[in-house]
């Protein structure tokens, strides 16, 4: 494919072969009058799903130490997908809405495994609690018993499923390819740092990058400059993760976040060594590599300065970036489940208080229109 | 209430008020009192204007320029609004409010119960502002807006009847005839800001700085003469002068109150105040005195021999009217002749004496209209002495005014338009030669003036009794408020004229004061010849009216007379060479633009009708299905983002 | 392991179906939980991106989206029962008088298949009084 840049391998194909039986599975469920095969449809959107799972499995899995979570993912993840197969394809409105009730809780287990209990529950709360319950009183309104044309009749089943599909179709193919260089990306991280070490190592973070385009730009810094601006780095990200046992200035220093989470590992290593905080311990290897590589970094753009040559600017270039990369990921490790609900609540009416109180009104509005709407003008009706 | 300028002020705002008053507030229930505002208003302005000509006259310098206020401002161009008061303006200020005063109490007689009796006085009243402003204004934009207003309320007044064709024909080609003279006054007034460098659009001070323009560089002379001229355009088309006369007999056609206040106070003698208003600028350019002179003395003749054989009686009015203004200007176009002082003053008083009779002629014409029916032919009724005694007797009164009888209101002033004429073929002016033959014209014009009001008279009042079946059992005299006015009116168009001129000098006196007119000290001059003669002609023109129509009508036209007599019954064909030679080729232009437009159009056409059909091809996909919509949108945007992530995919 | 990848494809899968859903399904109600469901898609999107930057963000756009679509709820229940009152019935593509002049109507080709007559519900006799039968019935009862 010379118009298109991209590579098409076997993965791929095996993306497109999942979504073509699940395209046929949705052309032989919907209903219509005439041609409509439940079997086939099943037996297609099965062998898609297996199919998806697959290649799911195949592109993005890795081998398995977190048991429990895979499973329960899987798990969550097909409640919501089948059950939202049953929604679109179930032509007793009143069953497809029990069955959107499936979707939702599913994802809202699917938000628990995220780390987000607080929208887990208000999900529930508002999708479970009004909207299915106000969709049944609306079909109490209809009559569902008699064959019509809103529940038997399908418009455009081939072209609107295609259209459907191949918008995911489209969303993998870039996800699939977005993934393919970075593969060695950590799993979702588990985040034990503080607010305020995130916002020094976001500093940090924010430095390197200046430093870069610095470099990078055509008038040049000069060298006690750079000298300047590199201890300065230094010393603060020595404050969050410390530094090395071996390093110029003479004396050892193990930064807030070390401190911290050494106590962590080691009270709960002091017990039972298997129930050591995975996570902490997570973050703590991260920041000791973090150390050093902070370390050998400086050490080298000492001994190679960049402003001598072509190619240690290049090698400087390169190594920033590469810290920079390690500091960010650091800073932005998630968070713990526990905190979740305070720390929303507080970014909400911190950073988003106008967008908070829009959002009041808008529902007030929506009130107030239904309300309208639905009033019964006069004996008319 | 002290300043003389606030009462100034007072009347405008009294006039203005009575309009949106009467278009406002008069609805259903007070549409029988309509006419009271506008009564009201002018009568107080009547009184008020005469309390500041006292005051003006009492001032050692008769000349009150008020305070400019910026009105808007453009550019170089900066525009006040400022009035001044000065005894030009005071005397056309009183005449106007006095005459529309006595009018305005006769139309609240004479429209009785017609159908729009509310837009009538609320329009009248804008008319009479208008006139009032134009009076007052002093500077060349402001004059210019009231201008406008006066033709706009002409037009709204000729077309009062506007379901009638010929009034709404009427009204229009008023409004177009007067427009084309507006478009000459208006590039006058920018030449004559030109001229005074851009400086200053107001009146009083335009004129010190152009004087001493045109004094300091006499080559610039030339520019002011054509900046004039395009002003006396203006007023040729306001006060009805040849070549642009013809709208005025048309406008006949509107209620005959409204004729009378167009004739003697508001719109024509709008160009005759300006002229005069302009008159020491006139003084500097011999060339504009002359053509204002011979505009004026051709049409004072052309109107008095079309005059002489109309069978309406309106008309015959109208035409005298032309002709009356035609003497008017003829007198302002001495102004460099004789002093302007005098120019000015005979050319003013013409106008007072004839703001009464014509006012009064009108009056009575519409008295007989009302007891006839609308019917003004003069050939299908007569004899109507018995029948009106008082609108016989005005009417009378009027016309002996207006044919020159001696000691009447209209001898003095016509004989004051001679003497200015006969100084100014006396004097050393470049166009002695012109102003003589003018003053035999002006005679001549006399000699018929009088035979055509009489014979309007004896047609009308004499002979046996003839009345129309219109008028059925109406045919009486009218109420008592439309006879008030014609009897206070008579007493005007009598005595007014011998007791402001030749006994008390006051007119000339106090006119003379005004600033920047100069030669205030030969006014009182009375030429006995020459006001012999023109009372012989007058006379003289009386008795043949008498010979031949004496007996009352149907009148009877010798046949060596017939050509000369359907000649001026068809207006000397004006009508129809101005069609032949203006609207007949301007219609054809219209047509070939039409053409030319229908094949530009159909070429538009055929562009237009490519995406016509693309559209009807496409107009299917419109289906009105929200979900073939939204499936189109969906499938649209899969094609696009697929060409998207896999042209930038890695 | 669990991945941000496996979120976000599936993800996409539910908006995708919620996608066809809409596009092919007929029913009112059936299209508006339909595009509920797509928009629970965009949510596990923004929540595993929150989780994976480790700021709360992402979960604060769910939050504004949950309370949008409470919003288009109450709105959309409101017009389903207009509209419902109007033409007694729930079928979106009953309302097409939008189309361009000209356009026919469109109508569905295939009929629909005749239901199976439905029993009549059971009706009890009210205490103390006797049913509707024959006396023969009664005869044959004792």
């Amino acid at each position: 494919m010379t118009l298109f840049a991209a590579n098409l391998n076997p993965a791929t194909g095996q993306m497109l072969l999942a979504l073509l039986l699940a395209a046929c599975g949705f052309v032989f469920l919907l209903p219509q009058p005439r041609g409509r095969s439940v079997a086939g449809g099943i037996a297609a959107l099965i062998a898609a799903a297996a199919v998806f799972g697959a290649w799911l499995q195949e592109s993005f899995g890795k081998p398995l130490p977190d048991m429990i979570g895979t499973v329960l993912f899987y798990f969550f993840a097909s409640g919501a997908l089948g059950s939202g197969c049953v929604l679109v394809v179930q032509r007793n409105p009143a069953r497809g809405a029990i069955a959107f009730a499936f979707v939702i809780l599913s994802t809202c287990g699917l938000f628990l495994l995220l780390a987000a209990p607080f929208l887990m529950a208000a999900t529930v709360i508002i999708y479970a609690g009004a909207i299915v319950v106000t969709f049944l009183f609306v079909l109490m309104l209809s009559h569902q018993d008699v064959v019509s044309d809103e529940n038997d009749r399908s418009r455009e089943p081939l072209l609107g499923s295609l259209a459907g599909f191949a918008f995911v179709g489209l969303v993998l193919f870039t996800l699939y390819q977005e993934h393919l260089p970075t593969a060695k990306l950590p799993p979702l991280p588990a985040q034990v740092i503080t607010p305020h070490e995130q916002v020094q190592l976001d500093a940090v973070a924010a430095q390197l990058a200046e430093l870069q385009a610095k470099l990078h730009s055509e008038s040049k810094p000069t060298s006690e400059e750079l000298t300047a601006q590199l201890t300065k780095i230094e010393v603060e990200l020595g404050n969050v993760v410390g530094l090395p046992p071996t390093n110029q200035l003479g004396f050892e220093d193990d930064g807030s976040l070390m401190r911290r989470l050494q106590i962590r590992v080691k009270d709960a290593q002091g017990e039972r060594k298997e129930e050591a905080d995975p996570q902490a311990a997570a973050v703590l290897a991260r920041s000791v590599a973090l150390r050093d590589l902070a370390y050998t970094t400086f050490r080298d753009l000492e001994n190679q300065p960049p402003l001598t040559s072509d190619a240690n600017r290049e090698a400087a270039l390169r190594s920033l970036l590469a810290l920079r990369n390690e500091v960010r990921l650091l800073s932005t490790a998630g968070d713990l489940p526990a905190r979740n609900v305070g720390n929303l609540g507080l970014v909400m009416y911190s950073e988003y208080l106008l967008a908070v109180e829009l959002a009041g009104t808008l529902l007030l509005v929506a009130t107030i229109g239904a309300i309208t709407i639905a009033h019964r003008k006069g004996a008319r009706a | 209430m002290s300043d003389p300028l606030g009462l100034a002020l007072t009347i405008l705002a009294l006039l203005l008020g009575a309009s949106i008053v009467t278009a406002c507030c008069a609805g259903r229930t007070f549409k029988r009192a309509a006419h009271w505002p506008l009564i009201v208003a002018c009568g107080s302005s009547a009184v008020l204007a005469l309390m500041l000509l006292a005051r003006v006259a009492a001032l050692e310098t008769p000349s009150l320029v008020s305070d400019p206020v910026t009105w808007f401002a453009a550019g170089k161009l900066s525009v006040n609004f400022t009035i001044a008061l000065d005894p030009l303006s005071c005397i056309m200020l009183a005449m106007v409010t006095f005459i529309a005063t006595w009018i305005a109490i006769f139309s609240s007689g004479y429209m009785h119960g017609d159908g729009g009796y509310v837009r009538y006085f609320a329009v009248m009243s804008l008319f009479v502002f208008s006139m009032c402003g134009l009076v007052l204004a002093n500077n060349f934009f402001l004059l210019l807006a009231f201008w406008e207003g006066v033709g706009l309320c002409s037009y709204l007044l000729v077309g009062y009847y506007f379901e009638k064709p010929s009034a709404a024909a009427a009204a229009r080609k008023a409004f177009l005839v007067t427009r084309l003279g507006d478009t000459g006054l208006i590039i006058g007034v920018f030449m004559l800001w030109r001229l005074t460098g851009f400086a200053t659009t107001d009146i009083a001070t335009a004129f010190d700085i152009i004087t001493k323009t045109v004094t300091d560089h006499p080559e610039r002379l030339n520019e002011l003469t054509i900046a004039l001229l395009c002003l006396f355009c203006g007023a040729v088309g306001k006060s009805a002068q040849f070549p642009l006369y013809v709208w005025l007999p048309d406008a006949m056609e509107g209620p005959t109150p409204v004729s009378a206040l167009i004739h003697a106070a508001t719109m024509v003698t709008a160009g005759v105040y300006l002229v005069a208003r302009c008159a020491p600028l006139f003084a500097l350019s011999p060339t504009a005195q002359i053509t204002v002179a011979w505009i004026g003395g051709i049409t004072a003749i052309l109107a008095a021999f079309i005059a002489m054989a109309q069978t309406d009686l309106k008309r015959v009015l109208a035409y005298s009217t032309v002709s009356q203004l035609g003497y008017m200007f003829l007198a302002l176009g001495t102004i460099g002749a004789v002093a302007p002082a005098y120019a000015v003053t005979a050319a003013l008083f013409h106008l007072f004496t004839h703001a009464f009779f014509k006012a009064l002629l009108f009056l009575s014409a519409g008295s007989v209209m009302h007891a006839m029916g609308n019917v003004i032919d003069m050939r299908r009724f007569g004899g109507l002495r018995k029948v009106m005694p008082v609108t016989h007797i005005t009417f009378l009164c009027g016309a002996a005014a207006l044919a020159g009888v001696p000691l009447l209101s209209g001898f003095w002033s016509k004989d004051m338009v001679f003497e200015s004429l006969y100084l100014g073929a006396e004097g050393n002016s470049p166009h002695t030669g012109s102003l003589f033959i003018l003053l035999l014209v002006g005679l001549v014009t006399a000699g018929m003036t009088a035979f055509y009001t009489f014979r309007a008279y004896f047609l009308t009042f004499w002979g046996e009794v003839r009345i129309p079946e219109e008028a059925g059992h109406h045919a009486h005299e009218s109420p008592s408020a439309m006879t008030i006015p014609l009897i206070v009116l008579a007493i005007g168009a009598v005595g007014i004229g011998a007791i402001v001129e030749p006994i008390t000098h006051a007119f000339s006196d106090f006119l003379a004061r005004t600033p920047r007119l100069v030669g205030a000290e030969e006014v009182h001059g009375f030429n006995w010849g020459l006001a012999g003669v023109s009372a012989l002609l007058a006379l003289g023109g009386i008795a043949i009216a008498y010979m031949c129509y004496g007996k009352g009508g149907p009148e009877v036209v010798p046949a060596p007379l017939e050509p000369f007599y359907a000649a001026s019954r068809d207006k000397l064909y004006v009508d129809e060479v101005y069609s032949y030679s203006f609207v007949k080729p301007a219609e054809w232009l219209a047509f070939m633009a039409r053409v030319f437009d229908l094949l530009l159009d159909s070429l538009a056409r055929l562009v237009s009708a490519v995406p016509r059909l693309f559209g009807a091809a496409v107009r299917p996909i419109q289906n009105g299905l929200v979900q073939f919509y939204a499936l189109s949108m969906a499938l649209g945007l899969v094609v696009f983002l697929t060409f998207i992530v896999l042209k930038i995919a890695r | 392991m669990i991945t941000l990848w496996h979120y976000l494809a599936v993800a996409a899968a539910l908006f995708g179906i919620g996608l066809v859903g809409f596009l092919t399904r007929r029913n009112l109600i059936t299209m508006f939980l339909c595009a509920e469901m797509m928009l629970q898609g965009v949510a596990i999107n923004f929540v595993a991106f929150s989780r994976y930057h480790g700021n709360l963000h992402g979960q604060v756009f769910v939050l504004f989206i949950v309370a949008v679509a409470a919003c288009e709820a109450g709105i959309s229940l409101a017009l389903f029962l207009a509209i419902y009152r109007r033409g007694r019935t729930l079928d979106v593509s009953t309302w097409q008088s939008l189309r361009e002049r000209g356009v026919p109507l469109s109508v569905d080709d295939v009929p629909l298949p005749i239901a199976p007559p439905t029993e009549p519900d059971p009706v009890l006799t009210p205490a103390g009084a006797r049913p509707p039968q024959s006396i023969a019935e009664e005869a044959v009862r004792v």
